[in-house]
């Protein structure tokens, strides 16, 4: 810009000490992720073509695990918008990982229902079980550890979601260790998973 | 017009239908404090101190979001209202620093005042207030190339992010986090890349945005008397309000402390771009002409008293080769020169170069492309000139090219030819905003000008080229008129003297053209602007030219008052020292009453 030629900017003065976001690797949707962000964004008018923000950045989860800068140009590029809009978006929703996560993410719903029901004592024991606090990553890079709010499955708290689409149902504080070593061996396969899926499948005359 | 009937504290208001109670209250005086609300960028709903007490509603209700309806009963003074109110401001105060004598806002700031006649006497918060980036004025950051910003004194009003959403086009703004963590960031801290930016310090209602161009310079009561004119420095002309500092001419530094932008919906609503915001600090600068210089012998520029300077332009412009014929004269005005300037010189022009030879006066002005997203609301326009326009309806000067720029193609290729002895600049703008004149210099080196005279403000490479250098006055030192790029004419007001010897630029030309024997008589730029309208009758701006009215120095209060008309009442009623509305209750009188119990 040829104006205000005397005010360089980033002279080092007053630099804020914010924590910026990884930068990570160049990012770009694979092909078939391509494919289905436009499948979603066709369910939009092309003017509010922005409103797949929320889709586009779970793929982008699905493809390297979590939202870095490079990946936050590129949905801005894909979708029409800012970098500025797609991070408030980022910033905002708890479901959405700044940081690299392990390949599961349980999060235990401390919300009213499952508190009474002993939601604490689970996430205290997945504490000790895995050797974590709150919000950190075990060694292996297996499982991250996370306390969320309502996760809207109160008949049956305690609730844990892993990965922001499984469930696990019931859980008491001493299965919590048969749960991990489940996730382990066999994946979500271990996973309760929601009642009402579980009941749908069985059919009406199940038990 | 469909109109609706409401009461508002026992008076009844009738007002459009569609109006929200807040902009009803403001239209008829009534006080409601508000930050979110600005009538430029919509409502947001997200200050709460608009609450107001509504008949038939069960909770109060912000008055900026609320549409009025008949038969409404607002009532915004009492206790329950007031007691809401003052909850807020006493929320908003939790995190809000009060680092007031460090603040560039501290003065004219409306967490300040409202704090004051709306706010509770102590707070009643004991833990530490959350902080940023560090405490006090540390905690000023990097926000892009004009601003600053301290995210300690934020209230999350999201003006800033609104003004770069729907005024800029380009949403550079956004709020991170959420909840108490919530801020006010660039993405990756890249910080507003805008030529509209020093408008985000207009419309943050506390100091979180900063210009860094003002940052420590002045604080409001000693910059009091303000200037409403306008900007010259592009073609759209905005209405502006240039602010002095109080203080004697002699003493040190500049008298001008800034400039803001003034409510003008015909031209620039509530906004100006970073150009005339930040650069009008050449009229102050230490590159100023101060005198009149004049080349001596030895090839120096020397200073020389107006009588000696205009004495060897006589001399010069008599002096020719043949005797009994004078030499050839040509003129080269910028597009910074006002309708006045025109007017004298296209008169000197005919009078010595013959009927019809203010048609070949140079007029000459910078074109520039400014970056603007494709959806701005306000687009600074390329030509960085006041009066084209101007010269075009005078008839001064070719027509301009299809591109926007100047035809200098006449004038250019007489110098070419060696066909002009004297060549007469005139450039009261800022540097290089004459366009590119080097090919003037290149021919006065040449010898192929054998006088150029320069009249301008700043010692630029043409100044510094010339024979003679005659010191005139920038937009902000004369009364003048310019017509912008929508044929509005408009007045620009004197603000400050000119330094030095320097002289009203119209003022020049008349002495100019009384030595160089052209005889123009007029005493006073009214008489100029009543000659110009009375050529041209038919055209409503001109015609109206000796009505036009040039605007004094006046004590000002703050900005707002005159940058933002719905807003002005609040400071009308603030200024005059108002008792505070407080609530009397126990909150008062037991500010720890939570521990107490």
């Amino acid at each position: 810009m040829t104006f205000h030629p005397e005010m360089r900017y980033e002279e080092g003065l007053h630099v804020s000490r914010r924590e910026r976001r990884d930068e990570g690797e160049p990012f770009a949707f694979t092909p078939e992720n391509r494919q289905r962000l436009e499948a979603i964004a066709s369910h939009y008018p092309p003017e509010h073509r922005r409103s797949a923000v929320i889709p586009a950045l779970y793929l982008v989860q699905d493809q390297q695990g979590y939202v870095t800068a490079s990946a936050i140009r590129h949905v801005a590029s894909v979708i029409g918008c800012t970098e500025a809009e797609v991070d408030d978006v980022v910033t905002y929703y708890a479901m959405f990982f700044r940081k690299p996560v392990g390949r599961y993410v349980i999060q235990v719903c401390r919300t009213l229902s499952c508190a009474l029901r002993g939601a604490e004592r689970v996430a205290a024991e997945l504490k000790r079980a895995l050797g974590v606090e709150v919000g950190q990553t075990d060694p292996t890079g297996t499982f991250t550890l996370m306390e969320m709010e309502c996760l809207g499955a109160c008949d049956r708290a305690p609730v844990v979601m892993v990965n922001n689409e499984l469930w696990h149902e019931c859980q008491s504080p001493d299965q919590v260790g048969a749960m991990l070593d489940g996730l382990r061996e066999k994946g979500p396969a271990a996973l309760t998973g929601c009642h009402l899926e579980v009941e749908k499948k069985r059919g009406p005359a199940g038990p | 017009m469909d109109t609706v009937t409401l009461t508002i504290d026992g008076r009844s208001i009738t007002v459009a239908k569609g109006t929200t109670v807040l902009q009803a209250a403001i239209e008829h005086g009534i006080q409601i404090p508000y930050y979110c609300y600005h009538p430029a960028l919509g409502i947001d709903g997200s200050c709460r101190v608009c609450l107001v007490k509504i008949e038939k509603m069960p909770k109060l209700q912000t008055a900026c979001s609320t549409l009025c309806a008949d038969g409404m009963v607002v009532d915004t003074q009492s206790p329950e209202v007031v007691e809401a109110r003052a909850g807020v401001f006493e929320f908003l105060l939790i995190n809000h620093p009060l680092d007031c004598p460090v603040c560039d806002k501290g003065g004219e700031c409306p967490l300040q005042d409202y704090s004051y006649t709306f706010g509770p006497d102590a707070s009643r918060m004991d833990f530490p207030r959350r902080t940023f980036d560090g405490e006090g004025a540390g905690a000023d950051v990097d926000f892009g190339p004009t601003l600053l910003i301290n995210r300690n004194r934020c209230i999350l009003c999201s003006r800033c992010v609104r003004f770069m959403r729907d005024i800029d086009g380009d949403p550079q703004i956004g709020i991170e986090d959420r909840g108490n963590g919530s801020h006010i960031v660039t993405f990756q801290d890249k910080g507003v890349h805008s030529i509209l930016s020093g408008n985000l310090m207009d419309v943050c209602p506390v100091g979180a945005l900063l210009a860094r161009d003002y940052r420590f310079k002045s604080r409001p009561w000693d910059n009091p008397i303000a200037v409403d004119t306008v900007c010259t420095l592009c073609a759209k002309g905005c209405s502006i309000t240039a602010w002095l500092r109080a203080k004697p001419e002699w003493a040190k530094g500049p008298r001008l402390a800034r400039v803001t932008p003034r409510y003008n919906p015909q031209v620039n609503d509530y906004w100006m771009c970073d150009i005339g915001r930040f650069e009008y600090h050449f009229t102050e600068s230490d590159r100023r002409l101060r005198r009149p210089l004049r080349r001596t012998d030895d090839g120096v520029l020397q200073p020389e008293g107006w009588r000696g300077v205009l004495a060897r332009l006589r001399e010069e412009f008599e002096a020719a080769d043949t005797p009994g014929e004078r030499r050839t004269i040509a003129f080269l005005a910028s597009a910074h020169a006002s309708i006045e300037e025109l007017v004298v010189l296209g008169q000197i022009a005919r009078a010595l170069n013959g009927e019809g030879a203010e048609r070949q006066v140079g007029v000459s002005w910078r074109v520039s492309e400014k970056p603007q997203p494709a959806g701005t609301k306000f687009k600074v326009p390329r030509v960085d000139a006041p009066n084209v326009a101007g010269a075009i309806d005078l008839g001064v000067g070719a027509p301009p090219l299809e591109d926007g720029g100047p035809d200098l193609s006449a004038l250019k290729a007489q110098v070419e030819a060696g066909r002009v002895d004297v060549l007469y600049v005139l450039d009261p703008g800022p540097a290089g905003s004459i366009g590119d004149l080097s090919w003037v210099i290149e021919a006065r080196a040449q010898g192929r000008i054998r006088l150029l005279v320069v009249q301008g403000v700043l010692m630029t490479d043409l100044a510094a080229a010339a024979d003679l250098v005659l010191p005139g006055a920038t937009y902000l030192e004369k009364d003048a008129c310019y017509t912008n790029e929508q044929g509005i004419v408009q007045a620009a007001s004197r603000a400050i003297a000119p330094p030095g010897d320097a002289m009203e630029d119209w003022q020049i030309l008349v002495n100019v053209g009384a030595a160089l024997g052209a005889g123009v008589a007029w005493a006073s730029t009214a008489e100029i602007r009543a000659d110009v309208a009375a050529a041209m009758p038919d055209r409503p701006g001109y015609a109206d030219l000796p009505r036009l009215a040039f605007a004094k120095p006046a004590i000002a209060r703050t900005w707002l008052q005159t940058s933002n008309p719905s807003e002005r009442w609040k400071w009308d009623a603030l200024f005059k020292d108002l008792p505070p509305v407080k609530f009397k209750g126990k909150a008062e009188t037991s500010p720890r009453r939570d521990l107490d119990d």
